[in-house]
C-alpha cells in the first residue's frame, strides 16, 4: 500500500512521466491481447472501447460541466451519417471522413448550443433529446443523402471504396485509438483551467460567472468538444458496421448507456466512466452468458440498487471515503438524501 | 491620482413588471475609498450590486468603471475589468477544495496564470491573507460560518480586484469574528483596493466607511460622512417608521 | 401565558438567537422590535414549532410546547400570521376566513367582521385583489378564526400606509381584551410601542432591552440599536 501512496504523492512532470509509461504499458497489453482473441471477442472489446470513448465525451459536458446531454447520440448519429454519405457520394476515404465527421459534429454542437445551453438542468437534457429525436427524422427525410427509413451503405468494394474495409482486428485497433485519445482529452481537461472553469460552472454558475469565467463560451466549448469526439466514434461505427439505419444510429439507448457508465463509474473524473464503461459491459456480457433468460433483469437491479446506495458514482464515493474515514452506505444514502 | 471615479452610476434603474426594485441611482466611488451602503430590507442593495456587477441588466440608466461604459456587461467581463464581489448567500465551488476554489479565480483573472500548479501555489497566499491558512485542503462543506465567509472573501481576491463589493459579509457574524474582517478591509484600503461594503451592522459601517450611501425604497436617500447619516432625521424615518422619527425631532 | 426562557435557535450550523427571555401575559399585546437581520421572525418561528430550538424553554399555559409539530401548536390555541400575509390569493375573503378555522370548523365569520367592518364589506371579494392594508386584515381575522389563546403577527405594517397601519393597530386592543393576546413583529417601531404593555429589543440575535412599552419608546437606546449610534 505504501509503494501505491508513494506513487501518487508524485507530481508535476514526474507523474505525468509515469502515467505515460502506464499508458504505453497497458496499449502494449492491448495490442498484444489482439493477437489472441477470435474474431467474436475482437468485435466484443471493441465496443468496450468504443463505450469508453463515448463516456468520456459524455462526461466532458455531462459529468465535469453538469449540463445532462440526454440526446448525445446525435452527434454519434450525425457523424455517423456524414461519414456514410461523403464516403458513399463524394468517394471520400474513411479517413479523410472520421475528423471531418468530428468536426461535423462539433459545429452542429456550437450551433444549437447557443440558445440550448442557456437551459437549466431538467429542461436542457429534455431539449436535446428533442434535438436528437427531430435529427433522426430529417435523416429519414433526406433520402437522397441519406438513404432515408432504407438505410444507407459504405462503400467497401468497388471502385467507390476508397478505403479498404478494417476488418475485426484493424477496428479493433481503430477503437482503441478513439478510446485512448478521449481519455487522454478528458484528462487534460480535469487538469486544465479549462476543466476547472467547467467544474466552476457545475457548482455554481453564477459564481464561475463572478470570478471572470466567460460561461457561455465554457458550455459551448466543452458541449462542442464532447461532439467531436462522440462524431468521430459514429463515423468509425457505420465504417465497421456498413449499412446502417436511423434508428439504430440515432437510438436513445446509446445515450442512456453512456449516462449509465458516467452516473455509476463517478461522473465528473476520468477513472469512473472508464471503470463504468469495463465494469457495465463485462458484467453484461456475463449475465447474458450465464443468464441468459434474465440477463436485464438482473442488470436493471444492479444499475438500481448502484444509483440507490452510492449515487456519486463508485469513484467519488471510494474518494469520498477515504477522505471521511466513513464507508458506510447507511451514511452515503442519508448524506445524499436520494 | 486619476480623477476618473472607478465606478461610477447615473439614473441606474432596473424595474421588474410594476416594481422599481432600483429607480434613478446616481453616484460615484474614487479610487482608494471605502463607501458604505446602507438601508432597510427590500431598500434595493443586493439588486443594486447585482446590477454593478453585470449579473442583472439595468432598465434604465448606466455604469461606469473606470469612466467606461460597462452597462449591461456580462458579469465575467466585469469581473475582468477589476471588479469583484462577494455573494450574500455564500456560492462556493462545493465539490473542490478551497485552494481549488482560490485556484480557479487566479486562473481566470485577466493577467493572472493559466497554469493550474502555479495558480495553486498562490492561491497559498490569499488563504494566509484571509485567515484560512492551513484549510487549504478542506472542502467547503466541512468549514464554520466564519470560514465560509473568508472563503467567499478570498474567492473575490483572487482576481486582484481594483473595486470590492461586499455583500452582507457581516451577517450572523459574532463581535470577535466582525474585527478580523474589519481588518482585512481596512489592509486593502491601504493597498489601494476601493470597497464597497452593503451592511446591515452598523458598527461595522461605522468602523471602515469613508462616506455612506443610503438606499431606501430602491432610492438614494442621502449620501454623508457614517455619523452624519446615522443621525440624519430621514434615515432614522426609514428604519425605524414615520412616526418614530417625527417624536424624537419633538423630543430633541 | 407564553414564557420563553433562555431561547437559542438557529438554522443548521448557524445560530440566529442566544439566549432570548420573552413573556406574554393574558389579554395583553407585547411588541418584538430591532433591526433586519436580528432574529425577530426566527424566534417567532422558534416558538411556533416551525424550526427546532436548540436549548432553552417555551412554555404555553403552563405546558411545554418545546420541540412539538405546528400542528400540536396551533391546536393549544397559537396562531401565526406569516410575514407578507400569506393569503390564499385566489379564494374569496369568506372562504380565507373559513380555512382559517379549519381546526375548530367554525362557520361564522361574524365576530372577525365586528372587529374588521372593511372586511365584512368584501366577504366574496378575491382574497388577492384587495388592497395591503385589506390582505393584512384578512390575515389578522383568518388568524382569529380559530379563537386562539395568542395570535402571533410577523411585520403587520410591512408595505402598508401609516394610515391603514392605524386602521389596524386600532383593532388590536379590542382582541386582547377579548381573550387573545397578541405577540407582534413590527417596523414601525413608533406605532409597536404605542400599542404594546411591554416590548423586547432584539439586536444581533441578543435581547438588548426590555420592559414597559411606553417606557422603550423615550428610551434612547432603541434608536442605537438600529443605527448604531445615538
Amino acid at each position: 500500500m505504501s509503494t501505491l501512496k508513494a506513487l501518487k504523492s508524485v507530481n508535476g512532470f514526474k507523474r505525468t512521466l509515469l502515467e505515460g509509461l502506464l499508458v504505453l504499458v497497458v496499449v502494449a497489453g492491448a495490442i498484444f491481447f489482439k493477437s489472441t482473441l477470435p474474431g467474436g471477442e475482437l468485435r466484443a472489446v471493441s465496443t468496450i472501447f468504443m463505450f469508453i470513448a463515448l463516456s468520456q465525451a459524455w462526461n466532458i459536458i455531462g459529468g465535469f460541466t453538469g449540463y445532462a446531454s440526454f440526446g448525445q447520440v446525435v452527434f454519434f448519429g450525425m457523424g455517423g451519417y456524414f461519414t456514410a454519405a461523403v464516403m458513399l457520394h463524394l468517394h471520400f476515404s474513411f479517413w479523410l471522413a472520421l475528423p471531418l465527421s468530428g468536426l461535423f459534429g462539433a459545429v452542429f454542437a456550437v450551433i444549437i448550443g447557443q440558445p440550448l445551453l442557456k437551459l437549466k438542468g431538467h429542461y436542457f437534457a429534455i431539449a436535446t433529446l428533442g434535438v436528437a429525436e427531430g435529427m433522426r427524422e430529417v435523416v429519414i427525410n433526406l433520402p437522397d443523402i441519406t438513404g432515408g427509413g432504407a438505410g444507407i451503405s459504405v462503400p467497401i468494394a468497388g471502385t467507390f471504396a476508397k478505403t479498404q474495409y478494417l476488418g475485426d482486428g484493424g477496428f479493433y485497433l481503430l477503437f482503441l485509438a478513439l478510446a485512448l485519445f478521449a481519455l487522454a482529452v478528458g484528462t487534460v481537461v480535469s487538469r486544465n483551467k479549462f476543466g476547472y472553469g467547467l467544474r466552476a460552472i457545475h457548482q455554481n454558475e453564477d459564481a464561475a460567472a463572478a470570478v471572470g469565467i466567460n460561461t457561455v463560451r465554457s458550455k459551448v466549448m466543452a458541449y462542442s468538444l464532447s461532439a467531436f469526439i462522440t462524431g468521430m466514434v459514429g463515423a468509425s461505427y457505420v465504417f465497421q458496421q456498413v449499412t446502417i439505419f436511423p434508428e439504430r444510429l440515432f437510438d436513445v439507448e446509446i445515450t442512456v448507456l453512456m449516462i449509465m457508465m458516467v452516473v455509476i463509474g463517478g461522473s465528473g473524473t476520468v477513472v469512473g466512466p472508464l471503470l463504468g464503461a469495463l465494469g457495465l459491459q463485462f458484467i453484461s456480457e456475463y449475465l447474458r452468458e450465464h443468464f441468459t433468460n434474465m440477463h436485464t433483469f438482473i442488470l436493471g437491479g444492479i444499475i438500481i440498487l448502484a444509483v440507490i446506495l452510492i449515487p456519486q458514482g463508485l469513484v467519488n464515493y471510494i474518494r469520498e471515503g477515504r477522505r471521511t474515514k466513513n464507508y458506510s452506505l447507511l451514511a452515503n444514502i442519508r448524506r445524499y438524501r436520494l | 491620482m486619476s480623477t476618473v471615479p472607478i465606478l461610477e452610476t447615473r439614473g441606474l434603474g432596473r424595474r421588474f413588471g410594476a416594481l422599481d426594485a432600483v429607480s434613478d441611482v446616481s453616484f460615484s466611488v474614487n479610487q482608494g475609498e471605502i463607501l458604505g451602503v446602507i438601508g432597510p430590507n427590500g431598500a434595493g442593495k443586493s439588486t443594486f450590486i447585482n446590477l454593478v456587477t453585470g449579473h442583472i441588466k439595468p432598465t434604465s440608466g448606466q455604469v461606469l468603471i473606470d469612466g467606461k461604459d460597462m452597462t449591461g456587461q456580462a458579469p465575467w467581463n466585469i469581473a475582468r475589468a477589476g471588479v469583484a464581489r462577494t455573494f450574500q448567500i455564500v456560492k462556493p465551488f462545493n465539490g473542490m477544495t478551497v485552494r481549488q476554489n482560490i485556484a480557479v479565480g487566479i486562473m481566470y483573472e485577466s493577467h493572472g496564470t493559466n497554469r493550474l500548479s502555479v495558480a495553486l501555489e498562490q492561491a497559498e497566499a490569499i488563504l494566509e491573507e484571509v485567515g484560512l491558512g492551513g484549510s487549504g485542503d478542506r472542502m467547503p462543506g466541512e468549514l464554520s460560518t466564519a470560514d465560509i465567509r473568508r472563503l467567499e472573501f478570498a474567492k473575490a481576491l483572487a482576481t486582484k480586484p481594483r473595486l470590492l463589493l461586499l455583500d452582507e459579509v457581516m451577517a450572523g457574524l459574532r463581535p470577535t469574528e466582525i474585527e478580523p474582517s474589519l481588518e482585512l478591509i481596512r489592509k486593502l484600503k491601504a493597498r489601494g483596493t476601493t470597497v464597497i461594503v452593503v451592511e446591515h451592522v452598523m458598527k461595522a459601517i461605522v468602523a471602515v466607511s469613508d462616506r455612506v450611501l443610503v438606499l431606501a425604497q430602491g432610492k438614494v436617500l442621502m449620501q454623508g460622512g457614517p455619523r452624519e447619516v446615522l443621525a440624519d432625521p430621514r434615515v432614522i424615518e426609514v428604519y425605524l417608521g414615520h412616526r418614530y422619527a417625527k417624536r424624537q425631532k419633538g423630543n430633541a | 401565558m407564553l414564557e420563553v426562557k433562555k431561547l437559542s435557535a438557529g438554522y443548521g450550523r448557524i445560530q440566529v438567537l442566544w439566549e432570548i427571555d420573552l413573556a406574554v401575559g393574558e389579554n395583553e399585546i407585547v411588541a418584538l422590535v430591532g433591526p433586519n437581520g436580528s432574529g425577530k421572525t426566527t424566534l417567532l418561528r422558534a416558538i411556533t414549532g416551525m424550526i427546532p430550538v436548540k436549548s432553552g424553554s417555551v412554555d404555553f399555559l403552563g405546558e411545554s410546547i418545546k420541540g412539538q409539530s405546528i400542528e400540536e401548536i396551533v391546536s393549544r390555541g397559537i396562531a401565526h400570521v406569516p410575514e407578507g400575509r400569506r393569503l390564499f390569493p385566489g379564494l374569496t375573503v369568506r372562504e380565507n376566513l373559513i380555512l382559517g378555522a379549519w381546526r375548530t370548523k367554525e362557520t361564522s365569520v361574524d365576530h372577525v367582521v365586528d372587529l374588521f367592518p372593511r372586511l365584512g364589506e368584501r366577504l366574496n371579494q378575491i382574497a388577492g385583489s384587495m388592497s395591503g392594508g385589506e390582505q393584512q386584515m384578512c390575515a389578522i381575522a383568518r388568524g382569529l378564526m380559530s379563537k386562539p389563546n395568542l395570535i402571533v403577527i410577523d411585520e403587520l405594517s410591512l408595505g402598508l400606509a401609516p394610515v391603514v397601519v392605524d386602521e389596524i393597530i386600532q383593532a388590536l386592543p379590542s382582541i386582547a381584551e377579548s381573550g387573545t393576546s397578541i405577540l407582534m413583529v413590527d417596523q414601525d417601531v413608533d406605532a409597536a410601542l404605542t400599542i404594546a404593555k411591554n416590548a423586547y429589543v432584539l439586536e444581533a440575535g441578543h435581547c438588548v432591552l426590555s420592559g414597559k412599552a411606553s417606557d422603550l419608546l423615550a428610551d434612547p437606546r432603541v434608536q442605537e440599536s438600529y443605527l448604531g449610534v445615538g
